[in-house]
């Protein structure tokens, strides 16, 4: 990790010379005058710029092929700190007190007013993956859902005339308060 | 002898720090005996004694002073968050803390709930919802750096951000923020305007 900053300064520097070559010998680098007025690519190897200049010219300034000052957005004066605070302390940026939050009358615990009671949810939620796990049990493998309504039945429970017809789902547990018949 | 005898119950108080306050023994505050490293200043505040208050005066109300070090999340973002909680009741803290959708929304809360256990525990504070958010903001922790690769072989130092949290529970109905409406600061400022002089004069 220490070499690493003069490994890559040397890096940028080799690649800037490759590039002042390229330039030279493709003869779209207008740097250097008085030139002969010879047709054709001057392929002659000019005198090397000063290694100095490379290191003191931060690669910005240069103009490359792309990096032209004319072409690229930039800015022009650095913003002060009053003026970047007004803009991170501006009203929208804070975020909203929400006045739409309540006590789940089930459980006691806090809820948005549109929205079901998370904890409500998961628990019901639990209560289904397990209805699931016995149906894939029942079942036994996929697309083997029969054509009939389903009812799910706790201990101690019978099926109703009703429930003549439909597959019945067992759940060795007792009926929890929320799931009624 | 009078002294041990006076510095006795306070010392079995709080046996790692003697700390004193009240002018009377200036010498003997800040006596380093204990040997943990580890507790920064904020964690310290909660070793402050006082010395027992006269029957006259108005009781003071506790404080819990409480943070969590290097979270992983950004100081900026968790400013705006420490901004929105400041001055709340504990209860009303939590519950906008519950329902917002940032990541050191979650982390501030599991911190709060922590300074509000301690409260009751360890603060004699009587009652759990009978607190406020008096001081929270957040700071900046230690960074980790790293490359950030960009084209034509440049590279970029990037900063692994993490923040610090703190937050200062009071006991008691949290304050009212005084409105001060455009008109009374009108006045006020005519009023500043009126009580100008001209100085050396006769």
């Amino acid at each position: 990790m220490m070499n690493l900053p003069a490994l890559v300064h040397s890096l940028r520097c080799s690649l800037l010379r490759i590039e002042s070559r390229l330039l030279q010998i493709s003869g779209l680098d207008t740097q250097l005058a008085p030139a002969l007025a010879v047709n054709g690519p001057s392929l002659l190897p000019q005198t090397e710029q000063d290694p100095q200049q490379d290191e003191e010219q931060s690669p910005e300034l240069t103009p490359g092929l792309l990096d032209s000052i004319l072409w690229m957005a930039a800015p022009k004066k650095r913003r002060t700190i009053e003026i970047n605070r007004t803009r991170r302390r501006d009203e929208r940026k804070f975020p909203k007190v929400k006045k739409n939050i309540e006590t789940c009358p089930e459980c006691g615990h806090l809820k948005q007013s549109h929205i079901l009671c998370g904890f409500c949810y998961a628990k019901i939620c639990k209560e289904t993956s397990m209805i699931r796990q016995q149906i894939k049990e029942m079942e036994g493998g996929p697309l083997r859902a029969p054509t009939v309504e389903t009812v799910v039945l706790y201990e101690g429970e019978t099926p109703s005339e009703q429930e003549g017809g439909k597959r019945i789902v067992e759940r060795s547990r007792k009926r929890p308060a929320w799931f009624r018949n | 002898m009078f002294l041990s005898a006076v510095l006795g119950p306070l010392a079995t108080l709080n046996p790692n720090k003697l700390q004193v306050l009240g002018g009377a023994s200036q010498q003997l505050s800040c006596l380093h005996t204990s040997i943990s490293l580890d507790d920064k200043h904020w964690e310290k505040n909660n070793r402050k004694v006082y010395p027992p208050q006269l029957p006259e005066e108005p009781r003071r109300p506790a404080e819990v002073y409480h943070s969590r070090r290097q979270i992983k999340y950004s100081k900026d973002k968790m400013w705006y968050l420490a901004k929105m909680i400041k001055g709340m009741s504990i209860d009303e803290a939590i519950a906008q803390l519950e329902f917002n959708d940032k990541k050191g929304a979650k982390v501030m809360r599991e911190v709060l709930l922590e300074a509000q256990e301690m409260a009751v525990k360890n603060h004699n504070v009587e009652y759990k919802s009978n607190l406020y958010v008096a001081e929270s903001f957040s700071g900046k922790g230690q960074y980790l750096k790293r490359i950030r690769y960009h084209g034509r072989g440049m590279f970029g130092i990037m900063d692994k951000v993490y923040c610090h949290y703190f937050v200062k529970l009071v006991e008691g109905v949290p304050p009212k923020p005084e409105e001060r409406t455009g008109f009374d600061q009108a006045k006020e400022y005519v009023q500043g305007l009126k009580n100008r002089t001209i100085i050396h004069s006769l």
